[in-house]
């Protein structure tokens, strides 16, 4: 995990570390990051098979699916705006995975293909109503959510089904004997982050979500701006059903449920301002990454299943308070 | 039109917004190395032939030429591509970007395998805001500029297009001094570039322009010669009917002898350093100050917008505690605030005008705690006939209404809550003449019946024709107390300017 | 004496064009209704039994609990926030109340205990949105998750008990030939619209939803009418987990989960904008009959669970399209003409 931290102060613009490191603080990325660390000690403590090769890898194999789709909500947040048809498309995906069950390496990649097609399907249709028609986003996408999961319940109405044996095995395994596969799927979704970062899309992104008027008095497209973010936010949705299959290895309807709350949970966690403009994909993934840790922080240290909601809201409520309190710090740190 | 083509030529542009007019066959002309002024009332329809120039809107009829050839921006891209730029009078800088980006937008400067380098865009940036002599840091952020310092960033950003015709929309509403812009603007017509002036300074028109055209109801009225052409005939072309009316000053009373109803003692905090004021009954007293001497963090400070640092303030006579404008309107004889910022801080555009003018009120108003629109129409009504404002807009979304009418909700809204002190900020800034001289008129009435009213104007004769006494702030302090006698534009300006080589340099 | 000022011959155009008095909320409100009356009709031809006085108070009857979840909705939206703990808080309200029913004394004792108990939470949501500045969002999903959690430590999982009496009569009985229900909802969506758009405190809401800073500004006390639109939405949704009760004299952990997204799709349907400040309690009622009727509709047809869920999201989006506001808008001013 210590590459996602790196990646924080790789992510902020400028090349002066000290720069990047209270821009890293001030996103939010950097308390979340610590608050990672912090969290992983415990396991570490509580927990001796943490720090094992199949630790880290159950860590990551878990964690993968709501990093995946946090950083694809991050990118809407960030032209703010709301997704909601994460649940519906993670749904969707994972019933068509079950229902169609291909096997072998070339099998992984036609259901990546699929889920990716579904994905950037509703993610059009997303940026269609959203960037082109102009409908309040959070509407919008509560619509095409509602759609998505109907769909999935019309493919399965029940849970069943399996994901392709090979799939499901071969994606959670390890490489090199050390290097979970998920791991480097998220690592991937990372890397084309950074590189993103730097073309005028996603500076065209940033800009429409913090003044959008501004932003097209400025020559940038705002339809392009949003558009592309609601694309990709939906193929990494895709991504991220897919991820959640090859995991649980098999279909449920409703299984992108939990996902619609987790997903702004590991936003909001990992410091990407809900009002849109401010904010690192990074930040997202180490949010959901922290989130299902804190799920086996609580476990391991003994709290009954039944009260870990209350420390996950507990959690987020400081999270956020103190991100915008250290973040008032350096502000008021920079102008003295 | 005389053989020479023009820089920009723009024939019979009309623009309509479904049954809304904006502009009627409007037809201007600027010659290269012109500045060029247009002059027009608020909902004139200037914006509306900006953004059409820019390539943000696109005209429903009509042609416009550049250098003769046919020109049809579809977007402000495009524009620029075809020689035009645009300082817009909203600044269009985006917040959380540092300056070099905003100054390359929308396409930074490229390092390897195509992406975006942070060192080029800098670099970029930097050299441009050396050739323009902007003393800012290309690596800050946006949103941490002062409001003349964005605009300066906005007006560069238009001369760095290197256009062939500029448009500058009210370059001067946050500027202090204005040598830095017309040293550019001067530049670049020597060099043959065609500036269209935006302003509603007629002074500074004056200056700078050759020929004016006027708009009047989204049409184009004429094109004269500023050296001709009086105050009086440019005011008739933008009103339609002589409005250069004499500022009339009014007949000083004796306030100094009635009891003073707002102190402030040595208030500090923030931007201001130290400022005591006294604020008698049946006072219109004004501020005057240059952008950003600590007036806006006074005003805010009097109704508990702002903390306070230190220092106290006591109305009518009892030290009070002002922990924001809800107190304010409660305490003593009631402390009321007019903003300045009409669209962000002041409107409700989606509620009715009445809703607006009795909302702080409006728990006042009911019947067995019920409210209605006909109750709330009827409590407006006294309010809205001291400010002038017509009763037929009361039912109307107070967002559909014109500028000035807005402006005048606002100060109806003030006198609704019955507080005797009222806080004026730029209580006319962006409105026509006509509307103005209502607010005066209801501003006197109000002191003459026994309010007190503190004034901040960004116009001289504004203050000079309303104020009994007059501080001059700077660097939040005050800087010079004028009595009424001495109210006229030369002392203020001294007052004003006095510090002006310190302004420059800071 | 205005005549002899100047200001009545300089009304620039945007002042001469003809200004609708009508609001885009009563036709947005209008066509939701007459979509449901349509709907309502139109089924009649598919089968006879839909459409008759017993669908209606039936479908009445299931949007109740809606029309209740979906007016603190409303009022939150209308503030500028959003409510996403009230699936918690309805589980909450018919969980403590089917607990405390008999152990904790008199039925009288133990609905009041519940909704204070209730609207304190949602006052706390208020707490931490107007003073830690915490989004609505995520601080009522917080608030949510931990009182979710919360119930079902208590209950250990397995929630027992029997509803309230009150609200077995409420859910189940009937005055003459109407049901009790009929009579509630008719006097609930009465009482609600009249706060709403009647008081002194919609008023104020109306205006701190548009624009929070602005209200602070015209001398409006801005956390008064945001917390009481949280602890509104928080008393409304523990009631509906009442009626829940009443309703099915039993409940379970996740009665709630299916309320939270239709009271917010029943306020963007009604025509509300979801960035607070604008729209009325009628629409939002017309929204929750509407997603009612329609699932009535489609279940009655026969069509399964998952093309119910398909054409309800796609009914969302179609009236989004539908109330879009530069079609409302030229709407208004085509009537004003």
């Amino acid at each position: 995990m210590s590459a996602n931290v790196d990646a924080v102060a790789a992510s902020a613009p400028g090349s002066n570390l000290g720069i990047a490191i209270r821009r890293g603080l001030t996103d939010g990325a950097g308390v979340v990051a610590i608050l990672y660390v912090i969290l992983f000690t415990l396991y570490a403590l509580w927990d001796r098979s943490a720090l094992t090769v199949s630790g880290v890898t159950n860590l990551s194999n878990n964690a993968a699916p709501l990093a995946i789709a946090a950083a694809g909500e991050s990118l809407v947040v960030i032209s703010k705006g709301f997704d909601l048809s994460v649940s519906g498309i993670v749904s969707l995906s994972n019933v068509l995975m079950a229902t169609y069950p291909v096997e072998g390496p070339g099998g992984a990649l036609v259901s990546l293909l699929i889920c990716l097609g579904v994905g950037g399907a509703i993610g059009v249709l997303n940026g269609i109503l959203v960037a082109i028609l102009r409908l309040q986003s959070i509407a919008a996408t509560l619509g095409t959510m509602i759609i998505g999961q109907g769909l999935a319940l019309v493919i399965m109405d029940a849970p069943g089904g399996t994901i392709a044996d090979w799939v499901s095995y071969t994606l959670t395994d390890v490489l090199f004997g050390i290097i979970p596969v998920s791991g480097l799927i998220v690592l991937a979704v990372v890397a084309s982050w950074l590189v993103f970062r730097r073309t005028d899309s996603c500076i065209g992104l940033f800009a429409v979500g913090a003044d959008e008027t501004a932003a097209s008095l400025s020559g940038i497209s705002v339809v392009r701006a949003r558009f592309t973010a609601f694309v990709g936010a939906g193929l990494l949705y895709g991504l991220a059903g897919f991820m959640l299959s090859v995991q649980t290895a098999t279909g449920n309807p409703t299984a992108g449920t939990p996902f619609l709350m987790l997903t702004f949970a590991a936003v909001a966690l990992g410091g990407v301002s809900l009002t849109g403009g401010r904010g690192s994909l990074v930040g997202a993934v180490i949010g959901a990454a922290t989130l299902m840790l804190l799920q086996k922080v609580l476990f391991s240290g003994g709290v009954s299943s039944f009260y870990t909601g209350i420390f996950q809201g507990a959690v987020m409520v400081l999270a956020i308070v103190l991100g915008s309190f250290i973040s008032r710090l350096a502000s008021t740190g920079a102008r003295a | 039109m005389s053989g020479a083509v023009c820089a920009l030529d723009v024939r019979s542009v009309s623009k309509s917004y479904g049954a809304t007019v904006a502009l009627q066959d409007v037809s201007i002309e600027l010659q290269a190395g012109e500045v060029h002024a247009l002059l027009g009332e608020n909902g004139a329809g200037k914006s509306t032939l900006v953004k059409i120039l820019s390539g943000v809107v696109k005209p429903n009829v009509g042609t416009m030429r550049i250098g003769g050839e046919p020109y049809e921006p579809r977007s402000i891209v495009d524009a620029r591509r075809g020689g035009v730029a645009t300082a817009f009078q909203e600044l269009s800088l985006v917040p959380n970007l540092t300056v070099a980006q905003n100054l390359s937008l929308p396409r930074q400067a490229k390092g390897s395998f195509g992406l975006v380098s942070s060192t080029a865009t800098q670099k970029q940036g930097a050299a441009i805001l050396d050739r323009f002599g902007l003393r800012l840091s290309p690596t800050a952020i946006v949103a941490g500029l002062t409001l003349a310092e964005r605009q300066r960033l906005e007006i560069t950003r238009a001369f760095a297009c290197k256009p062939k015709v500029l448009i500058l929309d009210e370059p001067t509403a946050a500027l202090a001094e204005t040598d830095w812009l017309f040293g550019l603007v001067r530049q670049a017509t020597a060099a043959g570039v065609a500036v269209l002036y935006i302003s509603h300074r007629l002074a500074e028109v004056r200056e700078l322009c050759q020929r004016a055209t006027v708009l009047r109801n989204g049409r184009s009225i004429g094109t004269v010669g500023l050296e001709d052409a009086t105050d009086h005939t440019i005011f008739e072309m933008m009103v339609g009917r002589g409005q250069a009316e004499e500022m009339q000053r009014r007949a000083t009373a004796g306030h100094s002898t009635r009891p003073a109803v707002l102190e402030a003692e040595g208030l500090a905090g923030g931007s201001l350093k130290n400022i005591s004021l006294t604020l008698r009954e049946g006072e219109i007293l004004g501020v005057a100050g240059l952008e950003g001497q600590g007036q806006r963090a006074l005003f805010r400070a009097l109704v508990g917008l702002a903390p306070l640092g230190s220092g106290s303030v006591r109305v009518d006579g009892a030290s009070v505690r002002l922990s924001g404008p809800d107190v304010a309107l409660k305490t003593g004889r009631g402390i009321a605030f007019v903003p300045e910022e009409r669209k962000t801080e002041g409107i409700f555009p989606a509620l009715a005008t009445a809703t607006n003018i009795v909302l702080p009120v409006v728990g006042r108003i009911g019947r067995a705690g019920l409210v209605s629109e006909r109750l709330e129409r009827e409590a407006a009504a006294g309010s809205s006939s001291e400010v002038d404002l017509s009763p037929r807009y009361l039912d109307f979304r107070v967002g559909d209404l014109s500028g000035g009418n807005q402006q005048k909700a606002m100060l109806a809204r003030a006198m609704q809550t019955g507080a005797k002190i009222l806080l004026l900020y730029d209580p006319t800034r962006g409105v026509d003449v006509g509307t103005k001289q209502s607010i005066y008129a209801a501003i006197r009435r109000f002191a003459e019946s026994g309010g007190a009213v503190l004034l901040y104007s960004s116009e001289l004769p504004e203050l000079v024709h309303l104020a009994d006494r007059c501080l001059v702030v700077y660097g939040g302090r005050i800087f010079a107390q004028l009595s009424r006698i001495d109210i006229n534009e030369r002392t203020l300006v001294a007052a004003l300017t006095g510090h002006s080589i310190q302004e420059t340099a800071a | 004496m205005s005549s002899a000022r100047p200001s009545a011959a300089l009304q620039p155009p945007a002042d001469t064009r003809r200004i609708g008095r009508i609001r885009s909320e009563t036709i947005s409100t209008a066509a939701i209704f007459a979509l449901t009356i349509i709907l309502i009709l139109a089924s009649r031809f598919v089968s006879p039994a839909l459409g008759s006085w017993d669908q209606v108070d039936t479908i009445i009857t299931l949007a109740s609990f809606l029309i209740v979840v979906a007016f603190g909705q409303g009022l939150v939206i209308l503030a500028g926030g959003l409510d996403l703990s009230i699936a918690s808080m309805i589980t909450l309200g018919g969980v403590l109340a089917t607990t405390w029913n008999g152990s904790l004394g008199s039925e009288w004792v133990v609905i009041p205990a519940v909704l204070i108990l209730c609207a304190c939470i949602g006052a706390l949501n208020a707490v931490g949105v107007i003073w830690l500045n915490i989004p609505p969002f995520i601080m009522t999903m917080a608030s949510g998750i931990i009182v979710a959690s919360a119930a079902l430590g208590y209950t250990s999982g397995t929630p027992r008990g029997a509803a309230p009496d009150a609200f077995l009569a409420l859910m189940k009985g009937s005055v003459g030939r109407l049901s009790a229900v009929l009579i509630f909802v008719v006097i609930f969506v009465l009482l609600a619209w009249a706060l709403q758009s009647a008081t002194a405190f919609g008023r104020r809401l109306y205006a701190v939803g548009a624009n929070r800073e602005a209200a602070r500004i015209a001398g409006v006390a801005t956390w008064r009418p945001i917390m009481a639109a949280y602890a509104i939405s928080a008393l409304c949704a523990g009631f509906a987990g009442m009626m829940l009760v009443g309703y099915a004299n039993g409940a379970t952990l996740r009665m709630g989960d299916s309320y939270l997204l239709p009271s917010i799709a029943s306020v963007v349907i009604g025509g509300s904008s979801i960035l607070g400040g604008r729209g009325s309690f009628a629409g939002t009622v017309g929204g929750a009959i509407l997603l009612t009727t329609l699932g009535t509709v489609i279940s009655a047809l026969g069509m399964d669970q998952g093309w119910r869920t398909v054409i309800e999201g796609a009914i969302i989006v179609g009236a989004l399209l539908l109330l879009r506001e530069d079609l409302i808008a030229r709407l208004r001013n085509r009537s004003a003409g």
